[in-house]
């Protein structure tokens, strides 16, 4: 063995799944290699063959408890894309105020209870301290703002999908449950409120931005390619073409999902149980693309909704386009909440959305298979199922989102490891005084 | 005093932590409560600081997921060494959950479908690194080491969840109803006629009413009644993610008992209508089925 150091990080905390973390080092103090290992998985596309396949809707939602809708409608829009289906167009509303909801509950999960307690505590905090539980003390205000917030996204998740974890109302050829005029009233009544705490929230990443800009800027900046669904150049979410963009940033592909076979790689890593997704034309490992927040940010030309537009403006005269700084991850999801928030409003406002015209009558099954892509908060996901002519699940080949973004974290952890423990970069970082 | 909680994940989605998290502002009033120990998803301790606390330290330990990795049953096993009252939450806890439906195969044939045969892999081997190994068979969790509370439910509700915790704060007991999901549905019930089922993209749900009695498979009457009633409420079938009431030992064959009894139809009609026997009646506890234990035991002696 030539390293004589080998440091454990079990398990990597404040991350939804099962990951741990490795660091190789030589003798010499030199980082060999960083592992990303992802320790668990339960092997959906085996269990899913044999099912009906409008069930699969519901079955594979619990691939993710923190983001099941787009697992839900991923699945349904690859049923449908097997049976040649295409539901009424209420329904699509519908489904696109779910996935903007989760969208915005998500998002906000994310930046509050996920990434805030690095900023907020500072990354040479108490790790006793560095929570959202710990926030919700130091600074009661933000807590509960971060609460409503996440709150308003999953009752709206519910009141469309029955559940917001695991719904339940997509079926191929539409939704089972309309939405009431009193349920709309309602959402309607109270998105203002949500508006008012996404800008707030938008003012507090730019506080952080501001604090953090020398280590946002100098740290774990890497180049990869960045793949993201765009409609007619606008980032979309849950219908769309998809995009590859390279490291130079420049547009190298756009596909419709169901042609996804020739574009990704899936190089299976031997210390992680999740693949890694790669660009294949280009190969393993130059072809390795992330996904989220900052890929469709940087694949998309603009958002779609206007005071998201202005944010990501502001983001790209700050840092260009495309952007590498991981951290701008957390900048990029502020952005995408806004434009949750004002698409949410926009098909509150729609009249179709309480419209009773949600579902075909007269669906049958046919042998074939299809292909269900949505963006999932974490990236790009794709369903794709074969069904027999009785409408049963033959084979099924998902790629999950996170996995898109697997080796570009290990390809960004290890340049941070580097700076880190060769450099001591964390040194001579300009680092904020801790809020909390 | 704040009482010391543990939360461990094993396999699973994490929509037990979502649902806990979904709480929202009811947190505010829990959290002074606990002094959290352990929880992964949203407190940066590790599994060496678990590791490192007395024996008995911990007053409530909640256990979610299923031990799919072998490091899934380390974690089940130090979590019942460390928690005086230890919590099985949720479905795959307590039952198996989902990824039980994966026992319907030899273990090989999974890995080999991941790992080896999907379309866009283009590298394959089984990984091995720095990685726990998995587990051949799901079981129970309660088949593994023996828990205090059970709570089901894919996820169980925010409100299941305060109510267990609230009654373990408190020191009462916290048992589970043998009531069922119809007991709790406000859908209007009538004399069943099925003389056909249905599956849910055919047709349209009429709302308000039995979802049953219109001849979709709706499993309502063998669940354990403590969503309440969240899919039926939405026009939806329940699918039986929280499991049976105590009572009923395998949730599937109550099932197929009570749809012979109900269904006005040749024994192979009705057969004919669920070729998926174990998907359509098993949907989260296939894993704490009899026929699912039988294999797995069958596994064991193979070795």
């Amino acid at each position: 063995m030539t390293e004589d150091k080998i440091i454990r990080i079990q398990p990597v905390t404040r991350l939804e799944g099962h990951g741990e973390l490795t660091i190789k080092m030589t003798k010499a103090g030199k980082v060999k290699d960083v592992q990303f290992n992802v320790s668990s998985t339960r092997f959906f596309e085996k269990f899913l063959e044999g099912r009906f396949a409008e069930e699969t809707p519901r079955i594979a939602a619990r691939i993710c408890g923190i983001c099941p809708e787009p697992h839900h409608l991923a699945a349904t829009k690859a049923v449908e894309a097997a049976w040649d289906i295409t539901p009424p167009p209420a329904a699509i509303k519908l489904r696109r105020l779910l996935i903007n909801a989760k969208q915005y509950s998500s998002h906000a999960l994310h930046f509050f209870a996920l990434a805030a307690p690095d900023f907020l505590a500072g990354p040479l905090g108490d790790p006793a301290k560095r929570n959202v539980v710990a926030i919700i003390k130091a600074l009661p205000d933000v807590g509960k703002m971060a609460l409503q917030v996440m709150q308003f996204g999953q009752e709206l998740c519910a009141a469309i999908g029955g559940k917001a974890i695991h719904p339940v109302t997509s079926v191929p050829g539409g939704m089972l449950n309309p939405f009431s005029e009193e349920k709309r009233d309602e959402y309607l009544k109270r998105v203002q409120d949500a508006k008012e705490w996404t800008l707030k929230t938008v003012d507090l990443a730019k506080k952080v931005v501001q604090d953090y800009w020398d280590p946002i800027t100098k740290l774990a900046v890497t180049p990869t390619y960045y793949l993201g669904m765009h409609n007619k150049g606008n980032l979309e979410i849950y219908d769309g073409n998809l995009r590859v963009m390279d490291p130079t940033g420049k547009i190298v592909a756009d596909f419709k999902p169901k042609d996804y076979r020739k574009y990704y790689g899936e190089y299976v890593a031997n210390h992680s149980y999740a693949t890694h997704v790669y660009y294949k034309p280009d190969g393993y490992p130059k072809g390795i693309w992330r996904a989220n927040s900052l890929a469709r940010c940087n694949v998309a030309d603009k958002m779609a909704t206007p005071l998201a537009q202005g944010a990501l403006q502001e983001m790209r005269d700050a840092l260009g386009r495309p952007i590498h700084a991981t951290f701008a991850y957390h900048w990029a999801r502020i952005i995408e909440l806004v434009q949750a928030i004002e698409e949410i409003e926009g098909l509150l406002k729609d009249p179709d959305i309480v419209s009773t015209d949600v579902k075909l009558s007269d669906v049958k099954p046919k042998k074939g298979d299809g292909v269900g892509c949505v963006e999932a908060p974490r990236g790009t996901l794709i369903h794709h199922y074969w069904t027999d002519e009785r409408g049963i699940i033959t084979k099924a080949n998902m790629v999950v989102a996170t996995n898109n973004n697997i080796a570009g974290l290990e390809k960004s952890l290890l340049m941070t490891a580097k700076q880190v423990l060769e450099d001591k970069a964390h040194e001579s970082l300009k680092l904020p005084e801790p809020m909390i | 005093m704040p009482k010391r909680i543990a939360l461990a994940q094993l396999s699973s989605c994490w929509g037990c932590d979502q649902s806990l998290v979904d709480l929202h502002l009811g947190l505010l009033d829990v959290l002074p409560e606990l002094d959290i120990v352990f929880w992964p998803a949203v407190v940066d301790y590790k599994l060496k600081d678990l590791e490192a606390l007395p024996k008995g330290s911990v007053h409530i330990g909640l256990v979610e997921g299923s031990c799919r990795t072998k490091e899934d049953e380390h974690i089940l096993k130090v979590m019942r060494e460390k928690c005086k009252v230890l919590v099985a939450w949720g479905s795959c806890s307590v039952l198996g959950g989902v990824q039980g439906l994966g026992n319907q195969w030899d273990f090989k044939e999974l890995l080999e479908r991941k790992f080896m045969k999907a379309d866009t892999v283009t590298d394959p081997r089984i990984p091995e690194e720095n990685l726990p190994g998995f587990a051949e068979h799901i079981f129970p969790n309660p088949s593994i080491v023996p828990f205090e509370v059970l709570l089901p439910g894919c996820p169980p509700t925010s409100q299941n969840t305060l109510d267990a915790l609230t009654a373990l704060l408190t020191n009462k007991p916290f048992d589970l109803p043998n009531k069922t999901v119809c007991d709790q549905c406000p859908m209007e019930r009538k004399e069943k006629h099925i003389k056909t089922f249905h599956r849910v993209y055919e047709g349209k749900i009429e709302p308000g009413k039995c979802i049953l009695d219109q001849g979709y498979l709706c499993l309502g009457f063998a669940t354990i009644g403590l969503c309440g009633a969240q899919c039926p409420s939405v026009n939806t079938p329940c699918k039986g993610c929280f499991g049976p009431p105590p009572a009923i030992t395998d949730h599937g064959a109550k099932i197929i008992s009570a749809l012979g009894a109900i269904a006005e139809m040749e024994p192979e009609k009705l057969e004919a209508s669920f070729p998926d026997p174990i998907g359509s009646f098993y949907f989260t506890d296939y894993a704490s089925s009899y026929l699912s234990k039988m294999k797995g035991k069958n596994r064991g002696k193979k070795k």
